[in-house]
């Protein structure tokens, strides 16, 4: 399979060039500086994170979704907070600390992942009704484990470096987002899994009678989801050093929209990783200059909006003809 | 392909401005206060601070911007771009302070100045300016309420959220005030209107259900009190609740009328906004800020200064002004 540039990816590859353009000549210098370049890289990783999470449960099709993704971030870090400050000092032993943290969150949202997976796949509930169900549930543990305020983490050099500090001039959680956009993408394209997943989302009943386990993938792409929404939420830990339920309360559609955005199909069975992260560039960098324009946040919603109706409507004859090839 | 034409044609035109990007000029110092919400009352009046200060100093640019959504993610994404332009520096009304920390330290790493208003827990600021001392103001509310109720009965709070600190004051300093009266009896305490009238409304009208009892009302973050002000008037209760709180007059207007709220307490957003922007002009210019001196805002004649949480400073002015129905049409906001 050779790597193909189509109508999503040309127009997602535009809009994140004509965002610097734009951003050089209406800004001027400091925009297209480095420093404002790994800025806009390191606020990514938050909703990219949630975005690939989101892209992941639309494919495998069936109104396939993942609502339950910012609140399992949160839940993520402040458990792995909340259960890490008295067994292990962060000022003694800073890595082992963060190592435990990293740990104790990913562990967190595998559980969460896979309590998504068996009410969708084993139970049999609606995606977008057991992950709404879980997100509550998410949000409330995290009230109850922090009384509702924040957990201030404090400064812990390993963490604090991986939120905030750069390898390469690129930073680590930037970096690692792209690594683990690669692997899904790898996963997706190369893998027995992958082709089975976007199978299942093509056509359900089709990769029934073919054979394949149908409830074992969609409880591992579930369980990949939370994993995912832990490692924003170690993100997000990172790089507030605190913890706190209600982080992030707007990323939930934010994170949607990204996908959508990337072209990855809502019924399932089509979505491309590159995409999607340019997506999250493009929608940062679009974010970022409406910042330093001092243009209001009310008219961004809108430029959203309007972003992706000409989306939609420039890819709408790539739909119909994919939609014409399948009929016939 | 000619996708592939389009993409090259922007890259050459990319690097042709590139160039010439980097010609701009810087102007003078700017000074950018970030609120926690565009388009509340309380932070439109704020913005009117911001751009006196700035009119009446030509030597700097003042202004203001705030997310569209009260989510503190938001507002740590605006920060986080005002750093990379670098401007000169930052007053910021944090939505949740400790949520701010880690990007406000790399403002200060990029040689911003910082400077708070509501938060005085914050380590990473160089000054924070409080209107008063948050427990004493919380006191002043329940002082009122218990007037008001006869020093007997059930009474609640409201605050933003959990997060907004000085809310959460202000709610503890009432609850340590009605210790006092043994007959006061304190219910489903903090309630979060997450600075939405709609919300603090729903909460009130669950609380009425709950508690038809109920006397006593504190309200947190500036809205409140306009929500159950609300719930307050449709159930009839005008009569039989006290209804104290943070609000803005021209908000609260009808509901002091009818007699649903019952006395607003308030300090001038635009005044704050004034002082956070003189504090940080000061700041820029290296003069310091010393215990006693007059920051020439009314309620900042004299203001104190203590130690901060980290190695800034906290200053605290005396600005409350208390309104009820007879006196609120002095107060155009």
């Amino acid at each position: 399979m050779a790597f193909q540039v189509d109508r999503q990816l040309s127009f997602l590859a535009t809009v994140n060039v004509a965002a610097i353009v734009a951003g050089a000549v209406l800004v001027g210098a400091s925009f297209v500086e480095l420093y404002n370049f790994q800025s806009m890289a390191s606020q990514v990783p938050e909703l990219g994170f949630l975005a690939l999470g989101v892209m992941l449960a639309m494919i495998s099709g069936n109104g396939g979704i993942d609502l339950s993704g910012i609140a399992l971030a949160n839940l993520s870090g402040v458990a792995a907070y909340f259960f890490l400050r008295g067994a292990i000092s962060a000022d003694d032993a800073p890595l082992l600390f963060t190592w435990s943290l990293i740990g104790v969150a990913l562990g967190v949202g595998l559980v969460g992942g896979m309590l998504n997976g068996f009410l969708i796949a084993k139970v049999g509930l609606t995606p977008i009704i057991a992950t709404l169900g879980t997100q509550l549930l998410f949000t409330g543990l995290a009230i109850v484990l922090t009384n509702g305020s924040a957990l201030s983490i404090g400064y812990v050099e390993p963490l604090d470096d991986f939120g905030n500090a750069t390898i390469l001039s690129v930073p680590q959680c930037f970096a690692l987002f792209l690594v683990v956009a690669l692997a899904i993408g790898a996963i997706l394209r190369f893998t027995p899994f992958g082709q089975r997943l976007l199978l299942l989302g093509n056509n359900a009943k089709a990769a029934r009678y073919a054979g394949i386990p149908e409830k074992r993938i969609l409880f591992l792409t579930y369980a990949v989801c939370g994993l995912l929404a832990s490692v924003a939420g170690i993100v997000i830990a990172a790089r507030t050093s605190s913890v706190k339920w209600d982080y992030g309360s707007s990323y939930v559609l934010i994170a949607i929209l990204i996908a959508v955005m990337a072209g990855v199909r809502p019924e399932g069975g089509y979505g491309r990783v590159i995409c999607v992260v340019l997506s999250a560039t493009s929608l940062q960098m679009l974010s970022s200059l409406f910042n330093f324009m001092n243009i209001s946040n009310f008219f961004r919603d809108l430029a959203w909006g309007v972003l992706l109706l000409v989306f939609i409507a420039t890819s709408g004859f790539d739909f119909r003809a994919w939609f014409r090839a399948v009929r016939s | 392909m000619p996708d592939f034409r389009k993409l090259a044609a922007c890259t050459v035109a990319l690097s042709t401005i590139w160039g010439a990007a980097a010609a701009t000029a810087e102007e003078k110092p700017s000074i950018v206060t970030v609120v926690k919400v565009t388009g509340e009352n309380w932070f439109t009046r704020m913005a009117e601070g911001v751009a006196a200060y700035g009119n009446d100093n030509d030597t700097v640019a003042t202004s203001q911007i705030g997310p569209g959504k009260a989510d503190a993610a938001q507002q740590a994404r605006l920060i986080e771009d005002l750093v990379a332009k670098k401007v000169s520096a930052i007053a910021v009304v944090p939505m949740d302070a400790s949520s701010l920390e880690g990007v406000l330290k790399r403002a200060a790493q990029r040689g911003i100045k910082v400077v708070t208003h509501e938060a005085d827990s914050m380590k990473n600021t160089l000054v924070d300016i409080e209107a008063f001392e948050n427990k004493a103001f919380g006191a002043r509310f329940n002082e009122k309420i218990a007037e008001c109720m006869g020093k007997s009965g059930k009474w609640t709070s409201f605050v933003g959220s959990l997060g907004s600190l000085t809310h959460v004051q202000w709610a503890d300093g009432g609850a340590e005030n009605a210790k006092k009266y043994p007959e006061m009896e304190l219910v489903s305490e903090k309630n979060e209107s997450f600075n939405d009238a709609n919300r603090a409304y729903e909460k009130a009208r669950e609380i009425l259900r709950k508690y038809p009892d109920i006397k006593g009302f504190q309200g947190g973050s500036a809205i409140d009190v306009i929500g159950i002000g609300r719930a307050v008037e449709e159930a009839g209760l005008q009569d039989k609740t006290c209804v104290f709180g943070i609000g803005l007059p021209k908000d609260t207007g009808s509901y002091l009328e009818s007699g649903a709220v019952d006395g607003i307490s308030f300090w001038d957003p635009k005044d704050a906004g004034y002082v956070m922007n003189k504090v940080a002009d000061m700041v820029i210019k290296g003069e310091e800020i010393k215990d006693g001196m007059d920051l020439g805002v009314p309620g900042y004649e004299k203001v104190s200064v203590k130690k901060g949480a980290g190695d800034g400073i906290i200053v605290v002015g005396e600005a409350w002004v208390d309104v009820d129905k007879s006196n609120y049409g002095k107060y155009p906001f």
